[in-house]
């Protein structure tokens, strides 16, 4: 018996356990300290279906050995131009919507493209240089926000000021058009987003199926080992590119789904950050380095965004003060490095 | 291949970076003596946290990202002596003394997540600096006033407990600058600082050449090599980034003396990045650097930070261009050089694998 | 090994010690100065010319009759000299008092008294 808990410690991992019975005190504690359950619950299903394509966007180069993909905001630079263009045009509803993910979806190749060459250029290494690719992308990004030429006015700053403002709201464009699509209301506070719910059940099986395919489980084999899958004729380098690109992309709908549902366009240096309570989740969610799955990607960000939901909540009552982003930063970076310490792995 | 073409590639960043100095000096519309006085100040500020990376890349373990945690080490250490009201010379004294037990524990749990990460330090280091940050927001911001008695209420933010965003270090304000002063025409060089600088410069070289020096460089080389050596490999790692990390304790004191007043949460956060990058900038790379890549890189780098804003707004009509734009080159030049180092290096072991490939044939040919 | 133990209290005590060393000479006290009335009991000392003062090796310049400077010190041992001066002319008047300030003290000295050598001309409080 003890030997099967120790078991179960190590293949999970204590600070994931650790983590799962901390959460599971804090929602035992919900009623007694003054909120709702059901808010709660809802709170937390509304935020996993807006992280949740990111999250989802991770996986394949995971799978593909290119390790965890710190440069997401690239995938998520195409998605806020994208956004910004849709809006640009004045499409609304549904219209407005996919035109911003079929906008996304052409800048994501390009980018990820261009990404994947430099990836396969510094194979080893890619975390760093694409942490690094990451940054540099949004700083200049930011630098275009103010010299693209949108006119816009909904967008640009008010006063005749030039470029783009800092956030930009989605309400009467396409806000909501995901959450709001077959609602089910279930008593009176919990709106059950359907629609967000749904579409991230869509991608989450053509991610599936596509691993089933001739060139998923090729980019499954270059993943656990790039030296086998080259004496058996694959093209290495080009399977990486795929599934770069496939994470780009996958990462742009990602964003644009996080706006609708979040209603506001967020640019300049709010990216910045955003690679890395993805790849938290992903990791909370049981993956490593090397070897991540669909199973993962759910777990983790049903764990990483209750915590984050519950936590602010529950302890600003007890201890009347709101540690929540402290908490936030101490979980997701510890999580990561948790994860970098764990396997050495041997690569070629 | 061609050591012309050799030289250009491993030198590619200063080289680039001297280029688009030289482009925007003349935009900025600065004058020259503005610039004298304002590198003069930048070398004296900087140049000793910058130092404090050249051990850890000695001993294989690339860009310690790990300064950050000095950095806070040192800000809690001037957060006591503020408490306190100690001033002058035996404030910033003090505050080394008080910092320097923090700054040893946390590289000694830097050192030790390092080495749980091989091949892997950089990205590891990178987020363990956020990571701390966070326990540090937990100990400062809320840790101080409460379990930790802070007595000086006007560093205290309203609620009572935690610091402010903002404290004046007037007590401490260019005490080691203005130690020795010494007047040219119409700047103050901080003489004083310059000596401790140079003999940081000199423990360096005198360090390379002790037994734990040599045994870093070992390691650094090859980690096999070393352990059969009879080297503790994990050992020498630890203690390099201890020692990197003390360093950056006491650069980062230096830092705030001169400038007089510390950004309890910010301060650091960019110590790591602009660090690493002025170092690379100065020609440095993750497996080398020595002390010229050090003042070379803060040249360079700060002429830079310094154009930047001008410069944008001569080119673009908006200065904020030219923040963003220093950001951008800063992390620019990480990534840059990054990914430089790493294809060199894949290069190069096609390089000797090839070689070796021939050499076997060329004996299975016989 | 019994050695290194040895080396090794050693030193932290040294570094103990400077420390404390550090922070006594190092911390800061405030020090008012007032050319104003006092009443002790039933004497009252009175102002009556400007001053000018020096505290350790700091001018804190000319206090006229009514006024309160300041003096910030740091140490523990200092000393204050007061000179009279009238019409922009020393008068050669110099009285010199020191006094010793601990921890967190600060002190309140008072010219009149001084001058008059009272035994409250100065009043630290804590």
């Amino acid at each position: 018996m003890k030997k099967k808990i120790q078991n179960i410690i190590e293949n999970f991992g204590l600070p994931r356990i650790i983590i799962f019975l901390f959460l599971v005190l804090l929602f035992i504690l919900t009623p007694f300290v003054g909120i709702r359950f059901d808010t709660s619950i809802n709170d937390v299903i509304v935020r996993f279906g807006m992280n949740g394509i990111l999250v989802l966007s991770l996986i394949p180069m995971v799978k593909t050995g290119c390790g965890l993909n710190f440069g997401l905001q690239l995938g998520i630079i195409a998605g806020i131009l994208g956004a910004v263009t849709s809006i640009e045009m004045n499409t609304t509803g549904f219209t407005g919507f996919f035109t911003a993910i079929g906008i996304a979806f052409f800048f994501a190749i390009v980018f990820g493209f261009l990404y994947g060459l430099l990836l396969n250029k510094v194979k080893g290494d890619e975390m760093v240089v694409a942490t690094y690719v990451g940054f540099s992308s949004v700083s200049f990004m930011s630098i275009m926000w103010l010299m693209l030429p949108f006119k816009s006015p909904n967008m640009i700053w008010a006063y005749g000021g030039s470029g783009l403002r800092t956030t930009i709201n989605t309400k009467g464009y396409w806000f909501h058009v995901l959450t709001d699509f077959l609602q089910i209301k279930i008593g009176h506070y919990i709106i059950f987003p359907t629609g967000t719910i749904l579409f991230f059940a869509l991608l989450t099986f053509l991610v599936w199926a596509f691993f089933r395919t001739k060139i998923g489980a090729a980019m499954i084999v270059v993943g656990s080992n790039a030296d086998y899958a080259n004496s058996c004729g694959v093209n290495v380098d080009k399977m990486r590119s795929i599934s770069v690109i496939l994470s780009t992309v996958i990462a742009a709908i990602g964003i644009i789904v996080y706006q609708e549902s979040f209603g506001f366009i967020q640019l300049y240096t709010a990216p910045l950050f955003m690679a890395f309570p993805a790849v938290a989740a992903l990791l909370l969610g049981g993956a490593t380095v090397g070897k991540a799955s669909i199973k993962n990607v759910i777990i983790g960000v049903f764990l990483f965004q209750s915590i984050l939901t519950m936590t602010p909540s529950v302890v600003s009552n007890i201890i009347k003060s709101d540690m929540s982003e402290t908490i936030r930063i101490i979980l997701s970076n510890g999580m990561i490095v948790y994860a970098l310490t764990r396997i050495t792995r041997v690569r070629t | 291949m061609n050591p012309g073409v050799r030289f250009l590639i491993n030198y590619a960043v200063p080289i680039i970076f001297i280029i688009l100095v030289a482009f925007a000096i003349p935009l900025s519309g600065l004058s020259g003596e503005y610039f004298i006085r304002e590198l003069t100040i930048r070398l004296s500020r900087n140049s000793f946290l910058i130092l404090a990376l050249l051990i850890p890349v000695m001993a294989g373990m690339g860009m310690n990202f790990g300064i950050v945690l000095g950095a806070m080490a040192g800000e809690i250490g001037l957060v006591f002596i503020t408490d306190w009201r100690i001033i002058g010379m035996p404030g910033m004294l003090l505050a080394m003394l008080i910092s320097t037990p923090i700054a040893v524990l946390l590289g000694y749990f830097a050192g030790i997540i390092l080495n749980r990460a091989k091949g892997r330090e950089m990205v590891t280091g990178f987020m363990l600096a956020f990571f701390m940050n966070g326990i540090y927001q937990l100990f400062v911001l809320y840790g101080m006033g409460n379990i930790i008695p802070i007595s000086n209420s006007s560093i205290l933010l309203p609620r009572g407990y935690g610091i402010r965003n903002s404290i004046s270090l007037l007590g401490i304000r260019q005490v080691l600058d203005k130690l020795i002063p010494l007047k040219i025409g119409d700047i103050l060089i901080p003489v004083a600082t310059f000596l401790v600088i140079a003999t940081l410069c000199v423990f360096i070289i005198w360090f390379r050449k002790t037994k734990l020096g040599q045994d870093m460089r070992t390691v650094g080389q090859d980690n096999e090599v070393a352990r059969v050596s009879g080297i503790n490999v994990e050992r020498t790692r630890v203690l390099s980034i201890v020692i990197s990390t003390v360093l950056a304790c006491y650069g980062q004191i230096l830092f705030l003396q001169n400038i007089g007043t510390m950004n309890t949460y910010q301060s650091h956060e960019q110590v790591g990045v602009f660090a690493i990058a002025a170092l690379l900038v100065g020609g440095a790379s993750v497996a080398k650097a020595n002390i010229p890549n050090v003042f070379i890189g803060v040249i360079l780098f700060h002429t830079m930070f310094v154009v930047s804003p001008r410069a944008g707004k001569a080119l673009m009509g908006q200065a904020q261009l030219g923040e963003y734009f220093r950001v951008f080159v800063s992390y620019g030049v990480i990534a840059f050089s990054l990914a430089l180092y790493a294809w060199r290096k894949r290069v190069e072991k096609e390089n000797e694998r090839k070689k070796i490939m021939n050499y076997r044939k060329s004996i299975l040919v016989k | 090994m019994r050695k290194r133990i040895i080396i090794r209290t050693a030193l932290v005590s040294a570094l103990i010690l400077i420390g404390i060393f550090l922070y006594v000479i190092g911390k800061e006290h405030k020090v008012l100065i007032d050319n104003r009335d006092i009443s002790v009991g039933d004497i009252t000392y009175s102002a009556s010319t400007t001053y000018v003062v020096r505290v350790d090796n700091q001018e804190i310049g000319v206090i006229k009759k009514g006024e309160r400077n300041a003096a910030i010190v740091t140490g523990v041992s200092h000393k204050i000299v007061v000179e009279e001066i009238k019409s922009n002319v020393l008068t050669g008047e110099k009285h010199e008092k020191r006094f010793r300030l601990k921890n967190n003290e600060s002190a309140t000295v008072n010219i009149p008294a001084m001058i008059n050598n009272a035994n409250e001309w100065i009043d630290k409080t804590n």
